[in-house]
């Protein structure tokens, strides 16, 4: 166990906790866009940025990415932790004003948009969730493509790929809402690709694509029903057996 | 101690109370449609509660790639750590008995997990067809005649 002080409150953390964590745990709250407990690090959001004391040098660290390896102490709302969330947000909200996400955080911390640079008002704010989730999943369908201002995510070539699956996964960790997806009867449509959404033999519903049943190796022979009515199946099984009894 | 949830079809009146308590507790709202356990009706009164069996080898958590599902060594019974589900629905593709399901508002795979050891399905069932019991000698003993005999009935099905 290390001891470390957080805003002044001692602490008793496990050696290689992040700052994140250890705030986290303690109900210090640290603002982050980029970073989900399921997914790798990536600290590219700077948004959970804090300034740690460590061996009488003062410095501002990505919190989510900094494990605490001895006794440090960290401040998150000094002058300069505010300076820099404020500078990352404003940036944020300056490409991304519609993202409900970002407005409530400029709204929390009193962050006002002023026009820095003319671009597209975008949702994306590159902090590759999406991305990880695809990797962590295994399909590695996306990846963030081009520099700059140019840089977006994408399937290779910006086409439809045989790699994405359709299981919606960057849709629900996108932070922002910026991955969307259309969904009919039957058809869904992401990436450019269009799946054929499997239904359910007994009580209608779309419930997954054949690719995501693939993907799971589910065997063939059993992909008539979505999840409720297997259970229904399952439960039919139960009742015989038991009148046997 | 490890305990099971062992259901007994034979004593379920169907009253659903099990699936209110469930998603009360879980969700804050009485809705069948997200409870963990589910009774299914039939002619004659039969009734059978379903839920998560806690698999030895659980296929939801073998597919799990973010390690959302993870077993707690102490009960057996398999969590979902929600901050870690990535919604990409694996499980609920895997489970063989159809047992783990998606909540499309929460973005989170949902299962039974006994309710942090203090499960109100049989808590509040009023005939005691769901018990929470010791996984000791006996009722493992039942669970496993049981189960013999499923298999039995599946083979005769292939």
């Amino acid at each position: 166990m290390i001891e470390i002080t957080i805003n002044d409150i001692p602490l008793k953390v496990e050696k290689g906790t992040t700052i994140l964590h250890a705030a986290q745990a303690n109900g210090i709250d640290i603002p982050t866009l980029c970073n989900h407990e399921g997914l790798t690090l990536d600290g590219n959001c700077r948004l959970c940025s804090v300034e740690i004391e460590d061996m009488g040098n003062k410095k501002i660290v990505a919190s989510c990415m900094f494990p605490i390896t001895r006794n440090i102490s960290v401040e998150t709302e000094t002058e300069r932790v505010r300076r820099a969330r404020n500078t990352v947000l404003q940036l944020l909200v300056n490409r991304n004003p519609k993202a409900p996400i970002i407005q409530q955080l400029c709204a929390k911390y009193g962050v006002d948009r002023e026009e820095r640079f003319a671009l597209e008002p975008d949702l994306c704010i590159r902090c590759g969730r999406c991305v990880r989730a695809c990797e962590a999943g295994g399909t590695k369908a996306i990846e963030l493509v081009g520099r700059g201002f140019d840089r977006h995510v994408a399937p290779p070539y910006e086409l439809e790929t045989d790699a994405c699956i359709g299981c919606l996964s960057c849709a629900t960790v996108c932070p922002t809402g910026k991955i969307t997806y259309e969904e009919t009867p039957g058809k869904r449509k992401i990436w450019y690709k269009e799946f054929d959404v499997l239904q359910c033999k007994r009580c209608g519903i779309y419930f997954a694509t054949k690719e995501m049943l693939d993907w799971a190796g589910r065997p063939e022979n059993d992909r008539d029903h979505c999840n409720h009515c297997q259970k229904y199946i399952e439960s039919v099984k139960f009742l015989t057996e038991s009148q046997k009894k | 101690m490890e305990m099971i949830l062992l259901t007994s079809p034979e004593k379920c009146i169907g009253c659903g109370t099990c699936e209110l308590a469930c998603s009360l507790f879980h969700n804050g709202e009485c809705r069948p449609a997200i409870s963990r356990v589910n009774v299914f009706r039939f002619d004659k009164g039969s009734n059978v509660p379903m839920m998560c069996f806690q698999c030895e080898e659980a296929a939801c958590m073998a597919v799990c790639k973010t390690k959302a599902l993870v077993r707690d060594e102490e009960t057996g019974v398999v969590q979902v750590e929600e901050d870690k589900c990535i919604g990409c629905r694996m499980c609920v593709m895997a489970c063989p008995f159809g047992n783990i399901a998606f909540d499309r508002v929460a973005k989170v795979a949902i299962k039974c997990n006994h309710c942090d050891g203090e499960p109100l399905c049989a808590e509040f069932c009023p005939t005691a067809a769901i018990e929470y019991v010791p996984a000791d000698t006996a009722t493992l003993n039942r669970k496993k005649t049981f189960s013999a005999k499923m298999k039995q009935a599946l083979e005769e099905v292939k």
